[in-house]
């Protein structure tokens, strides 16, 4: 019997998705042997247009990681969700925009300005942008779209399952590509990991006292953190409540607070939202000025609750005027 | 700014703002109609994803009405609701909303003038601002 | 979420006899919602809360059988109750009734006629929006608790406690002290009818004692109170007495009690041993061992009170002991504090011998007290000469701002027991203001004036002044020629009871802005606070006489049991929050946000769980909950958000 065929491609994301791959160890010979995978850029040569001459839905499934920037990566993944039965969000950026998402909070044109002018180490005495279309030597030279908003991968095709982390863990891939194989999965949809937020398998929730009032934000680097006590119990932000669980804690036991990377639960639409809520709820000060300046100590609001979902918030980045600068 | 008219949700609280909007209406007074209210039990039970989410619905301001500080009818959620919406503010600007979009403000069950002035207020503010265009304005969620 | 069975709708249009229909064309949108196609029944009526109204709504829904019904009409805080009460009996749950508001938030605000309709049919379809997803709400009721807790053993708990078991009622009293009788007992005799007060306060004593009814907790204070009118868990901790109930207080033990130190009870002015009693035929009887100056513990030096006790009452391992109470109603009756002077340099307290304050002079005056009743100098003279200063401390802002209205009669009374003793001396009565409202105050006041007492008026109480000078004390101030005298005593003012500010916190009641438990309704329910439930009597609600004292407690005590009637039912919130233990991460931030203790953690199971009975639904928690496991019934998120959605179409 032929062995399924699976794909491995990356949008816009830093290669930690792939390197989450190859983290799966000894484990990637079982999947190796287990599935035909005849596509991953990052680590093998194939051609595109070996894949664009495949049946229609003979890949058994994609994993593509990385957010949507440009107009290669939509058609890629376009291709991909064509030629495949099952396409999974691999990863957070992939799933809610991620880290490059967090450009959605400026416009095109800035970021242009930023990469081939302002920089200082930018040398471009030409003023040269890319274009989609330039002519050199007669010759019509065309490169993708540079999109105006990041997109997470289900904006642009059908998204069959959801791989959330930064990256996701080897257990997780593992978890997932178990359950393909063996085809006992989810319905369509679903988020490949609990729908409990981080708290619940945090070791230092115990030690979280049941008044967690926060009268000063503290970061890691201001105090010496203490590695067995709760994060906000420290006045650290930790989005560990707002996000969900699964992650292993790594970067807890790091003695780093979560940073949210796999997303909110199910029940959440936003999760920065939703962390505001919360957070908000339980800072101290009972008059505008003492709750400003405690607020005062969160410095980056929207890169700190947002730092992965930004793609999936209620209001995507920032507003059109915006975006269309 | 043509015909452009604003449009405002209000989240206010049972007890004291939507009493005083009542009153509003007992002692007929006019107020515009761009404003429109949802009951709430406590400004303290407005999530700030309603707000993000009325946005993103196509509001183009948003008010938290609640009880004067210190008169909550459940002890202090007004003061949950400052703290949230204080921060939720400061978010908002970096994605190039002003702040204005935003107010928290207490109205008692008995300052009907103060509510049409602050409903009246923010009808203006709004519109001067000119339409919210949202980059994750979704149609087909507003039904 | 919505099922299928779930769709049928009624939306009923109410001309509110043309509050409405003037403002707002009906037929205009009754066609709307026609065409919509998604409302089933759509109906129209001059006045929908009238008889003939109420009879067309119901008879509407026997025939149409809706499974939602919009009645877009006046305020839900007008008529919200009327319409579900009818679906109610039509068998359709209420939570599926939803007001739209046109007349309060349309009609009456709207001139313009074209934007009226526009505004009412947004928030016609944003009630569709939100009733479709309405879920069923359950009534829950419970039986009250009909026992009732009274914090504080002073002569107001007293006499509501004795009122209340009169009445078959069980009650708790919790005293802080080491045995009832609060300030009362301090005092000898009550102006104006010089009532001995301990001898009215001692057949009481003992009838609380004895009486099965009242559950006498003393040397304890309350640390939490959860829930609400009708069933509150107060969690009580009672201090270790280190004396057994064995103990009648025979008083062996303060004999050979090697420790002395200075009396609380004569306010310092007379001692006490570290094992002591307040005073003889005290109730309880049982004496209690100062732990902090005894030393046994400071040293284990000395066991001299185990040898001495003829009941082997002693016992060193008394533990700290936590007592939790279920009751109805709390009665708070924490009494007062003596106002301040000693920050007053110019009245030379503490500092210029002879110089008491009226409270300590009535210690002094007292035949339980450190002079056995003997008014007396420091050298053991008596006094030729007292002069009392009115208002000490007293309508001032570094003291007390206001008048307390019941010392005058304190102060005056002090001539009277001076006379008593020593018939020649002089007694002088400083003031700027007299106090002696009704009649046997007045008459009181006069007998002094007739009996020698020299009131003088100062024009401004604060210049006065008292200095020593040749032995004898001075007192000198705007108005009146200086007075030299032996004796001084300052008529103090009522402050709020210490840990007033602490305990209101607790219950969640207001104070007034003098410090005082706040009443509900000044004229009306005087002894009633801000929450239901919980009443106020004696000084607590601010300063009074003994007589007021108890009036306030037999009309506080009066007000609670009439209503917790043994048996009756009270209908719970129905619009709680829960909690979903299949999502809940067990984060704890909603039991940080709950203004009522409403939540507690199941350590067991790692999760958050809501205690429905104490939740009164405000649904911060479900607002703060990061993982959506908290949900608020008849709030819930996703009627909201349809809700949002529908307001803003169109």
């Amino acid at each position: 019997m032929a062995k399924p065929k699976v794909a491995l491609y990356w949008c816009a994301s830093c290669g930690g998705c792939d390197e989450a791959v190859v983290d799966l160890a000894e484990n990637i010979l079982d999947v190796v042997a287990a599935v035909d995978i005849i596509l991953w850029p990052i680590a093998m040569d194939f051609k595109y247009k070996d894949i664009e001459a495949m049946e229609d839905g003979s890949i058994a499934v994609s994993f593509i990681n990385g957010a949507i920037r440009t107009g290669e990566q939509k058609h890629i993944a376009e291709l991909l969700r064509r030629k495949s039965g099952l396409v999974v969000a691999f990863g957070s950026c992939s799933s809610l925009g991620g880290i490059p998402a967090l450009a959605n909070l400026t416009s095109r044109r800035k970021i242009f300005d930023r990469s081939y002018h302002n920089s200082p180490t930018v040398v471009n005495p030409e003023n040269i942008e890319p274009k989609m279309k330039a002519s050199v030597d007669g010759h019509v030279l065309k490169l993708p779209e540079f999109f105006k908003t990041v997109y997470k991968l289900n904006d642009v095709i059908d998204v069959d399952y959801y791989l959330p982390g930064c990256p996701p863990t080897p257990e997780l891939i593992a978890n997932a590509v178990t359950a393909i194989l063996e085809g006992k999965l989810p319905p369509k949809g679903a988020i490949l990991s609990p729908d409990k937020s981080l708290c619940t398998s945090c070791d230092r929730n115990e030690t979280k006292p049941e008044d967690v009032t926060i009268s000063k934000i503290k970061r890691v680097i201001d105090i010496e953190v203490d590695p067995e006590k709760c994060f906000l119990a420290q006045g650290i932000i930790c989005m560990g409540p707002a996000t969900r669980d699964g992650c292993g804690q790594s970067c807890i036991n790091g003695n780093m607070p979560c940073t949210g990377c796999f997303g909110p639960t199910d029940s959440c639409r936003d999760q920065g939202a939703k962390m505001i809520a919360t957070l908000g709820a339980i800072l101290e000060g009972d008059d505008e000025n003492a709750v400003d300046k405690v607020i005062e100590g969160i410095v980056d609001p929207a890169g700190t609750f947002y730092r992965y979902a930004m793609s999936a918030s209620l209001l995507g980045g920032a507003r059109k005027e915006v975006e269309n600068e | 700014m043509g015909n452009y008219e604003p449009k405002i949700v209000a989240f206010v609280c049972n007890w004291c703002s939507y009493a005083g909007a009542d009153k509003a209406g007992m002692l007929k007074l006019n107020y515009s109609t761009d404003v429109k209210l949802i009951r709430m039990m406590c400004s303290g039970r407005v999530d700030p994803q309603f707000v993000l989410d009325a946005f993103r619905k196509g509001a183009d301001g948003v008010m938290i009405l609640g009880c004067h500080p210190g008169d909550c009818h459940y002890r202090s959620g007004n003061l949950k609701a400052m703290r949230r919406f204080n921060l939720l503010k400061k978010m908002m600007s970096q994605f190039g909303i002003d702040g204005r979009r935003v107010k928290i403000d207490w109205i008692a069950a008995g300052e009907a003038e103060r509510f049409q002035k602050v409903a009246n207020e923010m009808a203006e503010t709004v519109e001067n601002l000119g339409q919210l265009h949202l980059r994750g304005y979704v149609e087909s969620e507003v039904q | 979420m919505m099922s299928e069975a779930r769709r049928k709708t009624s939306l009923f249009l109410c001309g509110c006899s043309t509050h409405i229909s003037d403002t707002i064309d009906l037929k205009a949108v009754s066609e709307w919602a026609k065409k919509r196609g998604d409302i089933n029944v759509i109906e129209i009526h001059n006045l929908l809360c009238s008889p003939d109204g109420k009879k067309f709504f119901a008879e509407s829904l026997a025939k149409n059988k809706p499974d939602n019904i919009i009645v877009a009409a006046c305020s839900p805080k007008m008529h919200e109750k009327t319409f579900q009460d009818i679906a109610e009996e039509a068998g359709i749950n209420m939570s599926h009734v939803q007001m739209a508001n046109i007349r309060e938030h349309v009609s009456w605000v709207t001139k313009d006629k074209e934007k009226a309709i526009v505004k009412a049919e947004a928030l016609i379809n944003a009630s569709l929006k939100r009733v479709m997803l309405a879920e069923d709400l359950e009534k829950h009721s419970m039986e009250i608790v009909s026992e009732i807790l009274i914090i504080g053993g002073g002569i107001a708990g007293i006499e509501a406690a004795l009122t209340a078991s009169t009445a078959g009622r069980k009650v708790y009293i919790v005293e802080k002290n080491i045995s009832l009788g609060g300030t009362i007992i301090q005092t000898e005799e009550i102006a104006p009818n010089m009532e001995c007060s301990p001898c009215l306060l001692a057949p009481r004593l003992s009838e609380v004692r004895d009486d099965p009814n009242i559950t006498v907790i003393t040397n304890a204070e309350v640390t939490d109170v959860l829930g609400f009118y009708g069933n509150f868990v107060a969690k009580i901790r009672k201090r270790a007495r280190y004396v057994d109930d064995s103990c009648i207080g025979c008083e062996a033990c303060f004999e050979v009690c090697p420790v002395t130190l200075d009396s609380e009870f004569h306010l310092g002015l007379g001692t006490r041993k570290a094992i002591y009693t307040l005073f003889s035929g005290s109730v309880p009887a049982v004496a209690v061992i100062d732990k902090g100056n005894c030393k046994h513990f400071i040293d284990n030096s000395c066991d001299a009170c185990v040898a001495a006790c003829p009941f082997g009452s002693i016992n060193f391992d008394e533990k700290d002991e936590d007592i939790e109470l279920n009751v109805g109603s709390i009665l708070i009756a924490t009494g007062y504090n003596n106002g301040e002077v000693s920050q007053f340099d110019r009245l030379g307290y503490g500092k210029i011998e002879n110089v008491y304050t009226l409270p300590e002079f009535e210690r002094i005056a007292s035949s339980n007290g450190p002079s056995n009743g003997e008014i007396k100098l420091k050298n053991d003279k008596k006094p030729s000469s007292v002069a009392v200063v009115h208002c000490a401390g007293s309508l001032c802002d570094e003291g007390i701002p206001y008048c307390s209205g019941v010392c005058c009669i304190g102060a005056a009374k002090v001539g009277e027991l001076v006379r008593k003793q020593i018939p020649d001396a002089k007694v002088f009565n400083i003031h700027n203001d007299l106090v002696f409202a009704g009649p046997k105050e007045n008459a009181f006041f006069k007998k002094q004036v007739e009996e020698g007492t020299q009131f003088i008026k100062c024009s401004d109480l604060e210049t006065i002044e008292i200095r020593g000078k040749d032995g004898k004390i001075l007192v000198e101030g705007d108005g009146f020629s200086p007075i030299k005298v032996d004796m001084v005593v300052l008529s103090t003012g009522m402050t709020p009871a210490p840990g007033t500010v602490e305990l209101a916190e607790m219950l969640n009641v207001d104070l007034e802005n003098d410090g005082f438990f706040k009443a509900d309704h000044e004229l009306l329910h005087a002894t009633g606070t801000s929450l239901d439930g919980v009443y106020i009597a004696g000084c607590a609600a601010g300063p009074c006489n003994v007589a007021t004292s108890v009036t306030r407690a037999k009309s506080a005590i009066g007000d609670a049991i009439s209503k917790l009637v043994p048996g009756r039912e009270i209908e719970l919130e129905m619009m709680t929050a829960i909690i979903d233990e299949e999502k809940c991460g067990g984060c704890k931030l909603c039991i940080t946000v709950c203004p009522y203790k409403a939540i507690i953690y199941n350590e067991k199971e790692n999760v958050s769980e809501v205690t429905e009975a104490i939740c009164r639904g405000c649904g911060t928690c479900v607002a703060s909950c990061p993982s959506g496991a908290a949900k608020a019934k008849h709030f819930t998120d996703e009627q909201i958000y349809a809700e949002i959605g529908g307001l803003l179409y169109g």
